[in-house]
């Protein structure tokens, strides 16, 4: 099995200028929550130029649907052009494209409850804040989102508790 | 001198948040900067990941 290479794919994107929101669980987990993931979850914009780049990037980690992986199903520019999810697995490992989250929000949507937040040298990612995630996972209400939530919540809190020291 | 307070300055925070949330790893994940953030989640994938591949071969 390949490995997960969570933060190369991460500094691939940051490096092509892709323009990205991270969201889901590695957002919580830089948020600071102790959580698992074994995807890396964003929210792309939908700019023509974005999608191109974003194209080009995921031809380059070979990336194919991950429903039926044998059909080696590659996503293209109408793909990411719509409001749905990619669910994918490429040579960096599983990532999942999101046109929107919850209700709706796009990546224009999520720029305000979101922030940047420095990983290394040259290395800024948007990550969408945890109240936003919290809200989210409140309102998609399924099992997998409720389980997390209580995690999410004492996270919330100890970060506030942290910064009014 | 309000002595109840100086006390309650000095009590330990709880490990468990009343729902049961292991608030010291919270405390532990605060504590670490981003990066190191996904290093430890990076790394952790990948040994469960080579743990479940070893057991599948057996």
């Amino acid at each position: 099995m390949p490995e997960r290479k969570v933060i190369a794919t991460l500094r691939s994107l940051c490096e092509r200028d892709i323009q990205f929101v991270l969201v889901g669980g590695l957002a919580a987990v830089l948020n600071g929550a102790p959580v698992d993931t074994y995807d890396v979850d964003v929210v792309h914009s939908r700019e023509p130029a974005n999608i191109e780049r974003l194209l080009s990037f995921l031809q380059e980690i070979d990336a194919v649907f991950r429903i039926q992986p044998e059909r080696r199903l590659r996503p293209t520019a109408s793909h990411l052009a719509g409001g749905g999810h990619l669910n994918l697995i490429t040579s960096l490992g599983p990532i999942d494209l999101l046109g929107t989250i919850g209700p709706g929000l796009s990546f224009s949507d999520l720029l305000p409850l979101s922030h940047e937040m420095a990983i290394s040298e040259g290395m800024r990612i948007r990550v969408l804040n945890l109240e936003t995630l919290i809200s989210i996972k409140e309102q998609l209400a399924s099992e997998k989102d409720l389980a997390v939530l209580p995690i999410l919540r004492q996270t919330l809190r100890e970060l506030k508790k942290s910064r009014s020291v | 001198m309000d002595s109840s307070a100086n006390t309650d300055d000095r009590a330990p925070l709880p490990d468990y948040s009343e729902d049961g949330v292991d608030l010291s790893l919270i405390r532990w994940s605060i504590s670490l900067t981003p990066l190191e953030r996904l290093q430890f989640l990076e790394d952790r994938i990948n040994e469960i990941l080579a743990i479940r591949e070893l057991n599948a071969r057996t």
